[in-house]
């Protein structure tokens, strides 16, 4: 009796050994860990993106403790277990639409009102977005996952999601990761190629300061850029409805209380879930391989060339401008809609050549005509593919 | 006056709310059995699909168009124009609900009695048949289609491609299951096979986008043109009201001239900006008084 009851200690113990963390580890569990921890490490120490890698990072951590698969509804991709029920949103594709409600419900689009030939700006800068589907196609992958390989250019993390979630969703892990990760590396992976493509005289062109924008016509913008964005693609309606409403929240000037709320405590709940869940599904199993390096290989190619577009277009449309009315090439790094990091760049170089030359204000028109451009790009690209 | 302007409130509300009733039930509808469509059907069935009591008949399939669930329950099939209740569909039933973009067979058996998807009208093998599907209204004919006569044994009559506007025979047929197999997606074959660099993705997209925002780019330049043209006229309004209204009394044009020299000349006095909060001391108030927050103390 005694004996047996031992035994059944001694079984059961062995039991819960096989249950721990430790006994089901894999190298790739901890290269994910370390990661992760890379991710919190640069969120605190340079506060890039603290926002979003500090919910992905820790998401990394949540996904990546091993455990023995034995039904126990623990996992992301458990079917009812807690974070796969939070994972839908991804899954589903519904955080996005409202990122983008929040995004539009703060984003005051004066900048490219009042200069509207900027928005030519962020139209040039989604050759990243194309020029990263061309190159993957090269590299083998299929034309629904080149497409949602290539939305990593337009530097928007939750256009990234939404449309990898509808044209390649077994990538989407990987997509996400590196949209967000070269989103916060945007100020390591721009400067280089602004002044690359950058002569010193043309860094200094000072441009008009932008005209007073009437409270009418920040109204009229969002309900004509919807109509005329989406009649042109309507499969970019799910986030360029809600950009476009968001911004309607908030320049209407009568519903401050739900602007307040999309711009708010909604986008930060969103962002919370959206953040942690996506670092959570990059489980090491489903994360590492040679597709997922591939695919940062190419969101860095992407923002490169996304950048260079921008800048040189901007550089072409200069020599039809009149003197006076001449932009400053550097802020055709702006396009890329990152929002405000890209724009902020652009005035961080700027001042490098020119401590009295202020770019932000200009730059943010292309910045949010990127945000546009991008949604629109996933549009057509879902148009197509989907 | 106010009666008017009452009426004529009242009549843009209802009009309003007639309207937005109108959008909400074309919504509505376009999510609903108006999605539905008879997509294939087989009128001679010898060597073929079985029921579930093992017997072989005619059956016809209707198929969802829609992406939503739509519930038939409560339809009916017919074989008569003039008798559009013929076969009511049974409500009650789960599985009358039809999912996104799938079927529903029935048979046409005239057996009713043997469940929910068993008609009460046959096919007439010698002549062409008739079946029309009608709304829960009875009245609302959503699809109809006549097979021809001469159908042969086993063969199907259907849709070329689900939902389409095609009508073909199937010597395979293809019972509750999608008349074209699809076993790829066209559109990203097409790509692969007609476009494997991507420069024709390129161009299509970049044009679209250079276009969307080209538009967007041309309204508000003519936006911004017009408020330009607004503000310059409203300033010149304002100047010539100030210079039509005559003669300012000299009290104002002194209140105005004393502002600007104050401000030129920052002769403002400042005044003091210090804040003193004094203690007051009061013997009693009610609000800090401790009888009212004391219990009772209990009797004996």
């Amino acid at each position: 009796m005694h004996d047996s009851f031992i035994s059944f200690l001694a079984e059961n113990l062995q039991l819960f050994l096989t249950y721990t963390g430790v006994y089901n580890a894999t190298p790739g569990h901890f290269i994910m860990i370390a990661i992760g921890l890379l991710f919190i490490f640069l969120a605190i120490r340079y506060e890039f993106e603290p926002m979003l890698l500090i919910p992905i990072g820790f998401g990394i951590l949540i996904g990546n403790i091993p455990f023995k698969d034995a039904g126990l509804q623990i996992g992301i991709y458990e079917q009812g277990s807690v974070l796969n029920i939070l994972y839908q949103g991804v899954t589903s594709g519904w955080y996005p639409p409202l990122i983008f409600l929040g995004i539009g419900a703060m984003t005051d689009f004066s900048a490219l009102i009042s200069n509207p030939k900027l928005m030519l700006v962020g139209a040039a800068a989604q050759f990243g977005i194309f020029g990263a589907y061309t190159i993957a196609l090269q590299m083998g992958f299929e034309p629904n996952q080149a497409g949602a390989i290539g939305i990593i250019g337009g530097a928007d993390g939750p256009t990234a999601i939404f449309l990898s979630s509808k044209l390649a969703p077994e990538l989407m892990g990987a997509i996400a990761i590196s949209a967000y990760s070269y989103m916060a590396l945007v100020p390591i992976i721009q400067p280089p190629f602004m002044k690359l493509f950058t002569t010193k005289k043309e860094r200094l062109i000072r441009m008009r300061p932008p005209r007073v924008v009437s409270s009418t016509e920040k109204i009229i913008f969002p309900i004509i850029g919807l109509l005329l964005t989406c009649f042109l693609v309507p499969s970019g309606l799910p986030l360029l409805g809600m950009l476009f409403f968001g911004n309607l929240l908030k320049e209407s000037g009568v519903t401050r209380r739900l602007a307040e709320t999309a711009r708010g405590p909604l986008i930060d709940t969103i962002t919370i879930l959206l953040g942690v869940t996506v670092g959570a599904s990059t489980q090491a199993t489903q994360f590492l391989t040679f597709n997922s390096i591939k695919i940062f290989g190419l969101g860095a190619l992407s923002f490169v060339i996304a950048t260079s577009a921008g800048v040189l277009f901007v550089k072409f449309f200069n020599i039809f401008l009149k003197t006076g009315n001449k932009i400053n090439p550097l802020i055709g790094n702006a396009g890329v809609s990152a929002v405000p990091d890209s724009a902020r760049i652009s005035q961080v170089v700027g001042l490098r050549y020119d401590p009295t030359n202020y770019l932000l204000m200009h730059a943010m028109g292309p910045n949010v005509a990127g945000v546009i451009g991008s949604a629109v790009a996933a549009g057509i690209l879902l148009g197509f593919l989907g | 006056m106010n009666i008017n302007r009452i009426c004529r409130k009242t009549c843009r509300v209802t009009v309003a709310a007639i309207a937005l009733m109108i959008v909400v039930t074309v919504a509505a509808r376009a999510q609903r059995t108006t999605s539905m469509r008879i997509n294939e059907a087989l009128v001679i069935n010898d060597d073929n699909f079985l029921d579930d009591y093992g017997k072989k008949s005619g059956w016809l399939e209707l198929y969802n168009t829609s992406a939503n669930v739509v519930n038939v329950a409560g339809c009916f099939l017919t074989d008569d124009i003039n008798d559009p209740k013929k076969y009511p569909i049974p409500k009650g039933d789960v599985l009358t609900r039809v999912s996104p973009r799938q079927h529903v067979l029935f048979w046409v058996d005239s057996m009713a009695w043997h469940g929910t998807f068993h008609v009460n009208f046959s096919f007439k093998p010698d002549r062409a048949n008739f079946i029309a599907f009608f709304d829960s209204d009875g009245k609302t004919l959503i699809d109809s289609v006549t097979i021809p006569a001469g159908q042969q044994s086993d063969v199907s009559y259907g849709r070329l491609v689900d939902g389409g506007d095609q009508w073909v025979s199937f010597t395979k047929v293809t019972p509750s299951t999608n008349n074209k197999t699809l076993d790829s997606n066209e559109r990203i074959d097409n790509f692969k096979s007609n476009d494997g660099v991507g420069v024709g993705m390129t161009v299509t997209a970049m044009c679209v986008v250079f276009l969307g925002l080209i538009m967007l780019y041309c309204v508000f330049k003519f936006v911004a043109y017009l408020a330009i043209l607004l503000t310059t006229k409203r300033a010149k309004k304002a100047s010539d009201d100030v210079q039509l209204s005559g003669e300012i009394s000299g009290e104002v044009l002194a209140a105005i001239s004393a502002a600007l020299y104050e401000l030129d000349e920052d002769v403002h006095d400042i005044e003091r900006t210090i804040l003193t909060i004094q203690k007051v001391r009061r013997n009693y108030s009610p609000w800090s008084s401790k009888i009212y927050t004391l219990r009772e103390a209990p009797r004996k």
